[in-house]
């Protein structure tokens, strides 16, 4: 947590396979990750669909290829805050956040290590089941996000330097 | 104030009118914290809508941590969606469409929001009920800081609440001001400041504020007059003397207005004691001019023409108002004119033993030296007229004076309180009701009928960018006819599966994805249509009751743009509906600007009998010009300096030179008075300086005041009684020959 702590900006690229239960196959798509201290991060999509979603601070922009962009306030959604706290506070390495609105347990090592978020908040917990935040040293490697409606969602995340 | 007015003209100005002084809509309180950080603001705001919901005092606390998607409301909504929306038409049930809103279900899983499109997606694949949520949220400008509502503009959170008492309940509404003042007292933190806006807290503060201000000020100036009186006539009696005849007067006012009228208003005894101030001159008239010891036949000799002329011409000066038709104003002029009346009576026939036996008589008469180096000051009589004819001529050179012609200006509400309410209704997106359209119908659904005729003219004119946005009850609850016909427009369960079935062939769902969406659509089919009864959340209740209300036997439907950029193209558009159309605002005002005028021309009517009881009374012309002169001089420049100061003429100004001329009459007819000796004179000018002394002691103590009502009231009387007693002096007593002058 401290080494995560110390990054003041990160960058990376994507990919995520969604598998979600009503469909027969999953959704897959690529693209850009930025991170910047406090509290920027950049989810820049780019297949198959270009978009572009900005949380900064509380406010999450979400852009789907040319329409306008929606602006989400995160405090009056507090399952979408839960959401975005979980990448969010791990990349910060503020345990605090995430205990707001996670269990939080941890196992592993510095080389390889593993973050299990259980939400605690009643919104969130009807919506997810846990999320697992896999990382190496003060970087991200992946996030998978088990929905209790039996969706599935893994982002591998590869660093740029 | 507003019920002191004639009602509107057309049946429509009159029935919004009235709603707006006594319909849900009086209850409304715009709320806005400032001055400290955000996130404290945002506290303090859910702190104190906890207090306020709690209070019990209000139908309805918001302050945007309530939103509709997540709350019970979502669920009634959610389960009446193919009823209650627009969407649900055969077009949307096609094979066709639902492959195209499958596509787009696809697409939205495919996206960061695929969490919020599931929520939905799939139980209502057509996109429904988001229609149905975006309506409700409408073209709200807040924005949201910590879950609560905030200025879109600077750092002010903002809450939304309506009072459970009617605008007539006044303990009701105490109650609720009382909830609030607590709220904040409990929430409050730092340097915050509370704001508060909207006609249940004005009511409330412009009540308080003027009766604090009238307390005060009655008691300052009883104080003061007192103090001048005893000051000048050396004997505690007087001050009995002076309180019987204006006491008995207004009783006697009161009395025959009740009888006359059946009831007595509120504002009539307000500036009916205002007009009958005059009466307070006459028992120092007549103990000002009495010398010590002297019988009181022999005082009443001295003045008695003088006084009876000066109360009788007072009397028929009132006669135009009395005679106006207005109820509030007959009402008005009947009291004035039997206070007038009586008072002067008991001070003619009743006091005169009462003085005699205190043997009540001024402490000294006044100097004959000093006298007449005063009365020396009438050389510049021409002066005089020449500043009579300059205002005379201004007031022509602008076109007469400016009446009155918003009705705000009759509103003991300050000014920067409609700015403030201006201000929180624009931050909170609440549409200001000045300029709307009107349906009625024999019940509610009549009503809706009639709205949804309205519905695609609306949208027209709102993608002409003729109005922002627009209320209107028809969007969130649609007539009964028209859920049915869309229940009738909802496949069978059968149907809809084989359709979708054949929709989702290439696309990846699994099968039996789209079962709740199947399932409730065929309930929606045989569901009960929602009615305005079956309504009972405060949140959506809230949102229809100024839209869609009753009076009387029949219901009425409201259509209020918010925004509106082109009231006569919005007004056309609705007329040519078949909706009637009310400038709210343009109304109110019209019938002030009506009543006024006709206010002012009874005002002048009264004033022509006066001067004619003045001409008949005094039958010498050089007598008749000079008192005449006096008060119209009075009278003109009043006009001419509250013009001077951008002060538009109203009914508060009527009733203040009323009285300027009652008592401008009393000091011009005594001046005017012939053949006196020296003494007399002096006795005259002091006793009629005392008058005037306490005319405007008292009411420019009203010049202080907050409510603007009392503060314009104060201004007239001050400039008036003061230049009718320089005028008085200068033009209708006699010019004194050189001779005496070097004496």
């Amino acid at each position: 947590m401290q080494m995560l702590a110390s990054v003041q900006e990160s960058n990376a690229t994507f990919t995520e396979v969604k598998v979600i239960a009503s469909l027969t196959r999953p959704l897959q798509d690529s693209g850009r990750l930025r991170y910047r201290r406090p509290s920027h991060l950049e989810k820049v999509t780019v297949e198959p669909l270009a978009e572009r979603l900005v949380v900064d601070g509380d406010r999450l922009t979400l852009a789907e290829g040319g329409a306008a962009p929606r602006v989400i306030d995160l405090n009056a959604e507090p399952m979408i805050r839960g959401l975005v706290d979980a990448i969010r506070g791990t990349l910060a390495g503020d345990l605090a956040t995430l205990q707001r609105s996670y269990r939080v347990s941890m196992e592993g090592d510095v080389a390889a290590w593993r973050l299990t978020l259980v939400p605690i908040d009643p919104s969130l917990a009807q919506l997810i089941v846990s999320t697992t935040i896999d990382g190496a040293g003060a970087s991200l490697r992946g996030v998978q996000t088990r929905q209790t409606n039996g969706d599935d969602i893994r982002m591998t995340i590869t660093p740029v330097s | 104030m507003t019920e002191f007015l004639p009602r509107g003209r057309s049946e429509a100005a009159r029935l919004m009118l009235e709603e707006l002084r006594t319909g849900s809509a009086t209850g409304l309180v715009m709320l806005g914290v400032e001055n400290a950080p955000p996130d404290v603001l945002a506290k303090i705001s859910r702190d104190m809508t906890d207090v306020l919901v709690r209070s019990g005092q209000f139908a309805f606390v918001n302050n945007g941590a309530r939103n509709l998607l997540n709350s019970p409301e979502q669920q009634m909504l959610f389960r009446y969606r193919y009823l209650l929306s627009s969407l649900t038409q055969p077009a949307a049930f096609t094979v066709e469409s639902l492959h195209d809103d499958m596509q787009r279900l696809l697409r939205g899983l495919q996206s960061s929001a695929a969490p919020l499109v599931q929520q939905f997606g799939f139980a209502d694949p057509i996109g429904a009920f988001l229609g149905i949520a975006r309506d409700w949220i409408g073209t709200s400008k807040v924005r949201s800081v910590d879950g609560v509502w905030f200025a879109s503009e600077r750092d002010r959170a903002l809450i939304l609440a309506r009072t459970q008492a009617g605008s007539l309940d006044i303990a009701g509404q105490e109650a609720a001001n009382a909830a609030i003042r607590q709220a904040f007292a409990t929430a409050r933190q730092g340097d915050a400041r509370l704001l508060a806006a909207g006609p249940a807290v004005f009511a409330l503060d412009a009540a308080n504020t003027m009766r604090a201000d009238v307390q005060l000020l009655s008691i300052a100036s009883v104080i003061l007059v007192a103090g001048l009186v005893l000051w000048r006539f050396r004997s505690p009696w007087v001050l009995g003397v002076i309180a019987i005849p204006v006491t008995l007067g207004a009783t006697a006012g009161a009395l025959v207005v009740q009888l006359a009228f059946g009831f007595v208003h509120a504002v009539t005894i307000g500036f009916g004691m205002t007009m009958l101030g005059v009466t307070v001159d006459y028992p120092v008239l007549l103990v000002g001019h009495r010398k010590r010891g002297e019988a009181a036949p022999i005082t009443i000799r001295r003045i008695g023409e003088a006084f009876t002329l000066a109360v009788i011409t007072a009397a028929l000066g009132l006669t135009g108002i009395l005679s106006s038709g207005f109820p509030g104003l007959s009402q008005l002029g009947c009291f004035a004119i039997i206070g007038i009346l009586v008072a002067a009576a008991v001070t003619r026939w009743l006091l005169p033993r009462l003085i005699v036996m205190a043997d009540l008589a001024p402490v000294e008469s006044g100097n004959p030296a000093t006298l007449l180096r005063i009365e020396r000051l009438r050389a510049w009589r021409a002066w005089c007229a020449g500043a009579c004819a300059l205002s005379g001529a201004g007031l022509l050179a602008m076109g007469g004076p400016h009446l009155e012609k918003n009705l705000t200006a009759l509103s003991p509400v300050p000014d920067s309180a409609f700015a403030l309410d201006a201000e929180l209704r624009g931050e909170l997106g609440a549409p200001d009701a000045v300029s709307i359209a009107l349906v009625q119908g024999g019940d509610v659904e009549a009503v809706l009928r009639k709205e949804e005729a309205l519905l695609p003219v609306l949208e027209r004119l709102a993608t002409e960018k003729v109005f922002g946005g627009v209320e209107i009850a028809a969007r969130y609850l649609p007539s009964v006819a028209t859920q049915r016909a869309r229940q009738a427009s909802l496949p069978p369960p059968d149907e809809l599966a084989a359709r979708i079935a054949v929709a989702e062939a290439e696309l990846p769902f699994r099968g039996g994805s789209f079962q709740t969406f199947v399932e409730d659509v065929a309930a929606s089919r045989t569901m009960a249509p929602l009615r305005l009864s079956d309504i009972t959340s405060p949140l959506i209740a809230v949102r229809l009751q100024p839209l869609l209300f009753q009076r009387g036997q029949d219901w009425y439907g409201v259509i209020a743009p918010s925004d509106l950029l082109a009231p006569e193209r919005f007004a056309a558009a609705m007329r040519d509906a078949g909706a009637t159309f009310v400038d709210v605002s343009a109304e109110a005002n019209e019938v002030v600007a009506a009543y006024t005028a006709t206010a002012w021309r009874w005002f002048g009517l009264g004033a022509l009998a006066a001067l004619i009881a003045v001409a008949v009374g005094l039958r010498d012309v050089t007598r008749v010009i000079s008192v005449v002169g006096a008060i119209t001089g009075a009278v003109v420049v009043t006009m001419g300096i509250l013009s001077a100061m951008g002060t538009r003429l109203s009914l508060l100004h009527i009733v203040s030179l009323q009285f300027v001329i009652g008592v401008g009459l009393d000091y011009a007819l005594f001046f005017a008075r012939r053949q006196l000796d020296e003494e007399e004179r002096a006795r005259t000018l002091r006793t009629l300086t005392t008058c005037n002394a306490m005319t405007v002691l008292t009411f420019s103590l009203l010049m202080l005041c907050r409510t603007p009502l009392l503060h314009d009231i104060g201004t007239t009387v001050v400039i008036g009684a003061l230049s009718a007693l320089v005028f008085s002096f200068m033009f209708a007593g006699e010019r004194q020959p050189a001779v005496a002058g070097s004496v």
